[in-house]
């Protein structure tokens, strides 16, 4: 008798334990989990929609808790109550043999089924709201008019960066845009950052050239896939100015890991003077003879094939000669602060240019930023950026050249956008 | 076409239509080969037992290969910017990770189930079509091999994901030969599973003893055939899926460019019709098993045993109807992922039902924690996280954030190897003595087991925190700053406990091996058990039962050890001695061994390597596959001279009145042999 109460008593006293120890480890994880400093971290939104989703999952994820914390626990008592030897000869009183209770099983599949009909009710009612859109017209001025403008991006994924692109004066739906490998002109094209008014709903309009890609800025929204020859509707929004990181999330080859992103909110003035600034033609040379001046020959030579930049090779320019048919527009290169698909800064943190960085990609692609673009077969377009084969001289001479398209970014700007 | 057992008379050759047939002594190479001894025996067997051990051994094989890979990938990432692999290698050792476990590894440990147990589970002989299963496994080992073979003679593995999106996998993104041995490589092995599915489920509703009704069939039979429907309706997808992969990488076709009007998501349609169903034929065969080691080592019934099989039969019919929820962000419009939702989340109602109805079981119970059911209990908790995960994105609007992180690695490694290897792994524990004749020592089962569950909870916990930090799927590296360093390198330290412990299962196997010398033999139930094969010897003789017996109900076997009193207490009624069979039947006629099955499954992987290096090679794999089905059809149903041509001596107690099917030696092989109009070159 006593025996077995003292053998009772230290099972209890060894479920405790191992209770409270799984509580602490998990609360300890948690922490450790939470306290880190996460910029793509899904529970920290920052726009409307992934607040949306997230009043919808943290309630499931509190009931799902619930019901693994029933379910182990279950496991874990019966496994501390009904315990008894488990030598083989084990040959004890066996207990009673019930093989089923129909109340109770039919109790079990109604209860789970009643929790998913709410949950299933709540689901739906966000999914209709996240994927909704509102008519949303601003104020913009293009060219000194003003124009209304319905806050739209056409997000391009290709091998292995994004491209945005911004129609100002037109009200541009899916079917003006046609094939998505000959867009018509926009009047402002970006790559890696995609600069948005801040407390606006911007619709995007997401496509691809190549594979398929996925664009997530989970601060501000979860992801949509851009798939090649289909334009998929998809919104995003921040509350406040800030910038916002996002990844590609659909495998897309080598460099899947090397396309990334960020959506800069600014404010609704600044996002005017950047409209301003990004409308004007590239800031050309008048020196032939400076490094900018030879620069920009070698720019013409090697790179505009590939590379636009407006008011130096439009005239020539017909898409790039890449599998995908573009390369980023390096009009206004120096306005952003990333480079090569978002990964690097083209600036430094002491606000100069990040030149070795620069020079480095320019010397071989492939070395930083692993690509399919040199050693091709016969026909075989590139997939990324080639190595030109241009000497130190011409690099520094293209690097000071390209220093001088766009409007250099403020330093708050340079700080707030750094990767690492 | 069956001949009634009354017609098969001692020349095997005679037909019932009384027509001659048109070879009375075959050629040389058209005799029936005896069972030789060694490897000849292993090559040309058509026992199921065997061919469910070459299954067993082989998945344990490539779930070495896989989990080479595994480390390979948790090594790369165990720090931002690793430098272990290059991207192109990461890519490969990623894809063939997803590969390799998913078709060369959890599914032949299921089939070697499946095989090894079914006719065991519902008192039969062998399986319906003895030489097609072990065609079954020979083109399966083909198709394996050949897939593997791409990292030495096709410049390296597929790198397109186990999933192989187009048209990321198409000729222009991925030139070299590794998504070719993809597309071939599965093209092989799903005809494996496709023939085998035929078989099984041919076995487990023509081959059932006498009084074995469908509903009192093991929970794990149920399961196995549930899941071999599954496979049976959606290897076909998979199969066109793969072969319009293959006509576009290399015959120049377009099904999947969308430069020339094709459809990417095509692909994605076609792979996951295929591939959620997948997700069942995984973790219905865990589910068999934990059903059968719960309520053993509970000692008691399993409890609900209808609402297991008709929640088993639910998943089976909506795991159809909800493959497009891999898909929520792809683009298919709004109405589409609603309805996709829904279907989901009310999936994992049967699914929830099973997980009740096992903690019933033990509920009340006397629970034996043996090395078997500690991976069957932590298969519960585990799947259920697993689960539960899967209904959080199930939500659509969760989704769009989840989708593509390691949030979802997370989520389908607690399902399959949560609920899938750890159940599996039970279930080895569980009928190794039933299959060698000896036990597993339980002290190292339970250092493998812990060993296996911290492991598997360090290394796949982590990636529910990493992907809701927004770490993406199949990057190879990432950078320091996002939060990832801490639980990637947890995840790593993880990966090498499951090793550990998978080195600590094989040397228990060894160890337990030598030590079963000193020790007495198992006998033929050692766990107190209740179906079947518990009735038989361990291990189990060629011939199976000495007599087929007759089945009354649910637990046969354990029915036969203990009754019901009138109070409701269990009584002994008989010892395992008394009850069981010794295995001392001699003469018993079974399926004579053969080798053409091996030589047709030689032949395909010859053509896969003619259609991917040069045609020539088709020919003579062609001419290998084509021969070897004549050869098989003409070959007699045994060597003539054989002296296990006895016919049915053993046939007194089966009453073959029921209908179903009787004692199971081989009518299926009978009917092969026929006038030359009836060879088609498949059973």
């Amino acid at each position: 008798m006593s025996e077995a109460m003292r053998t009772e008593e230290s099972r209890w006293a060894f479920a405790r334990r191992l209770w409270s120890t799984l509580t602490l480890a998990g609360f300890g994880l948690l922490l450790v989990g939470c306290a880190a400093d996460a910029e793509l971290d899904t529970f920290q939104d920052q726009g409307e929609t992934a607040r949306q989703i997230n009043d919808l999952a943290v309630p499931v994820f509190i009931v799902a808790g619930v019901v693994l914390v029933l379910v182990c626990g279950a496991l874990v008592w019966l496994a501390v109550k009904n315990r008894v030897p488990a030598n083989e000869d084990y040959q004890g009183e066996f207990p009673k043999q019930v093989s089923h209770n129909n109340t109770l099983e039919i109790g079990w599949t109604l209860g789970p089924f009643v929790i998913m009909v709410i949950v299933a009710v709540a689901s739906l009612v966000t999914h209709l709201a996240i994927n909704s859109t509102e008519a949303n017209a601003m104020e913009v001025q293009v060219d000194g008019q003003a124009q209304t403008w319905e806050p739209r991006v056409v997000v391009v994924g290709q091998q292995w960066w994004w491209e945005y692109r911004y129609y100002l004066s037109q009200d541009i739906t899916t079917d003006d845009l046609g094939d998505p490998w000959d867009l018509p002109p926009a009047d402002i094209v970006t790559s890696g950052q995609m600069v948005i008014p801040a407390g606006e709903e911007i619709e995007l309009i997401v496509t691809s050239r190549d594979v398929i890609h996925s664009h997530w800025i989970p601060a501000l929204n979860g992801k949509r896939d851009a798939v090649p020859g289909l334009y998929t509707p998809w919104k995003l929004s921040a509350d406040e100015p800030g910038v916002y990181f996002g990844q590609c999330t659909e495998f897309c080859g080598l460099s899947h890991s090397r396309m990334r992103m960020q959506a800069v909110a600014v404010t609704p003035a600044d996002f005017q003077t950047w409209i301003d600034s990004q409308m004007k033609p590239a800031n050309l040379p008048t020196n032939e003879d400076s490094a900018q001046g030879r620069g920009a020959e070698v720019f013409s030579t090697y790179c505009a094939s590939c590379h636009l930049v407006r008011g130096l090779n439009d005239a020539d320019y017909n898409g790039a000669e890449t599998y995908a048919g573009s390369a980023p527009d390096l009009t206004h290169f120096a306005s952003r602060t990333t480079f090569a698909g978002g990964i690097f800064n083209l600036y430094n943190s002491d606000y100069s240019l990040n030149d070795d960085q620069l020079a480095a990609w320019i010397r071989n692609p492939n070395e930083v930023k692993e690509n399919y673009a040199n050693d091709l077969a016969d026909g075989e377009l590139p997939r990324g950026m080639p190595d030109m084969g241009l000497s130190e001289r011409q690099i520094s001479d293209v690097i000071a050249f390209l220093a001088t398209l766009g409007q250099e970014p403020t330093r708050a700007q340079i700080l707030a956008t750094e990767v690492n | 076409m069956t001949p009634t057992n009354a017609t098969v008379t001692e020349k095997p050759l005679e037909l019932e239509s009384g027509v001659t047939p048109f070879v009375e002594r075959p050629l040389g190479v058209l005799t029936r080969p005896q069972g030789g001894r060694g490897w000849r025996d292993w090559l040309s067997t058509v026992d199921h037992k065997k061919i469910g051990i070459m299954y067993g051994v082989s998945a344990m094989v490539f779930f070495v290969v896989g989990g080479v890979e595994a480390l390979l990938i948790r090594l790369q990432l165990a720090v931002p910017n690793g430098g272990v692999l290059s991207a192109d290698v990461y890519n490969q050792v990623f894809t063939m990770h997803g590969v390799t476990m998913v078709f060369l590894f959890i599914m032949p440990l299921a089939a070697a189930f499946a095989n090894y147990l079914i006719p065991l589970q519902i008192g039969a002989r062998d399986v319906a079509f003895p030489r097609l299963n072990a065609l079954s496994y020979w083109i399966w080992l083909s198709g394996a091999i050949f897939l593997n073979s791409s990292w030495i003679v096709g410049g390296g593995g597929a790198d397109c994901g186990w999933f192989c999106y187009s048209p990321n996998s198409g000729l222009a993104f991925s030139p070299s030969h590794g998504v070719d041995f993809y597309a071939i490589g599965l093209l092989i092995a799903g005809i494996a599973s496709l023939v085998s599915a035929i078989n099984l489920i041919v076995t487990c509703l023509n081959m059932r003893a006498p009084g074995m009704d469908l509903f009192r069939m093991p929970v794990l039979t149920w399961m196995l055939l549930i899941t071999q429907f599954l496979l049976l309706f959606a290897l076909p997808v998979i199969t066109v899926a793969l072969f319009l992969l293959m006509f576009d990488r290399l015959f120049g076709s377009d099904f999947f460019n969308p430069d020339m009007g094709g459809d990417p998501l095509l692909w994605q349609h076609l792979f996951w019709i295929f591939g959620h169903p997948e997700v069942y034929i995984i973790i219905l065969p865990a589910f068999g098993v934990v059903s059968e080691i719960i309520p053993t080592f509970s000692r008691k019934p399993i409890f609900g045993y209808s609402f297991m099989v008709f929640s088993g039969i639910a998943i089976g019919f909506m795991g159809w109807g909800v493959w497009a929820h891999h898909m929520f962000v792809s683009g298919i419009g709004p109405i589409s992922v609603a309805a996709f939702s829904l279907s989901t989340m009310f999936i994992a109602v049967p699914t929830g039902v099973k997980i009740l109805n096992w903690i019933a079981t033990m509920w009340g119970g006397q629970i034996r924690y043996t090395t078997a059911m500690l991976f069957a209990v932590s298969t519960v908790g585990m799947f259920t996280i697993g689960g539960l995960s899967g209904v959080t994105h199930a939500l659509a609007p969760a989704d769009t954030q989840q989708t593509d992180t390691y949030y979802i690695v997370a989520h389908f490694h607690y399902v399959i190897f949560g609920g899938g290897v750890l159940g599996l792994m039970g279930g080895l524990y569980f009928w190794w003595p039933k299959v060698f004749g000896y036990l597993l020592n339980e002290r190292r089962g339970k250092l493998n087991f812990w060993l296996m569950l911290i492991g598997f909870n360090l290394t796949f916990g982590p990636m529910h925190v990493l992907g809701l930090q927004g770490m993406s799927r199949r990057i190879d590296t990432y950078s320091a700053g996002f939060g990832f360093e801490f639980w990637n390198l947890v995840a790593t330290i993880g990966s090498f406990i499951i090793a550990l412990s998978v080195v600590v299962f094989f040397h228990n196997i060894w160890r337990s091996k030598r030590e079963a010398a000193d020790l007495p033999p198992p006998g033929p139930d050692p766990w107190d058990a209740r179906s079947l094969e518990w009735m038989v010897p361990s291990p189990v003789p060629e011939h199976n039962f000495d007599e087929v017996p007759t089945v009354d109900g649910l637990d046969e076997w354990w029915h036969r050890k203990y009754a019901i009193d009138d109070d409701g207490n269990v009584v002994r009624i008989s010892s395992v001695q008394s009850a069981a069979q010794d295995g001392s039947a001699r003469g018993v006629h079974l399926p004579s061994p053969s080798f053409w099955p091996l030589v047709l499954a030689l032949g395909l992987p010859l053509i896969g390597y003619g259609l991917i290096f040069n045609l020539w090679l088709c020919v003579p794999g062609g001419l290998m596959v084509g021969m070897a089905m004549y050869a098989w059809a003409l070959e007699p149903v045994d060597d003539p001279d054989a002296d296990h041509g006895q016919h049915h001596e053993d046939n007194d107690g089966d009453g073959d009145n029921d209908g179903s099917g009787g004692s199971g030696d081989s009518d299926g092989e009978l009917a092969t042999v026929g006038t030359p109009s009836t060879q088609g070159g498949y059973e």
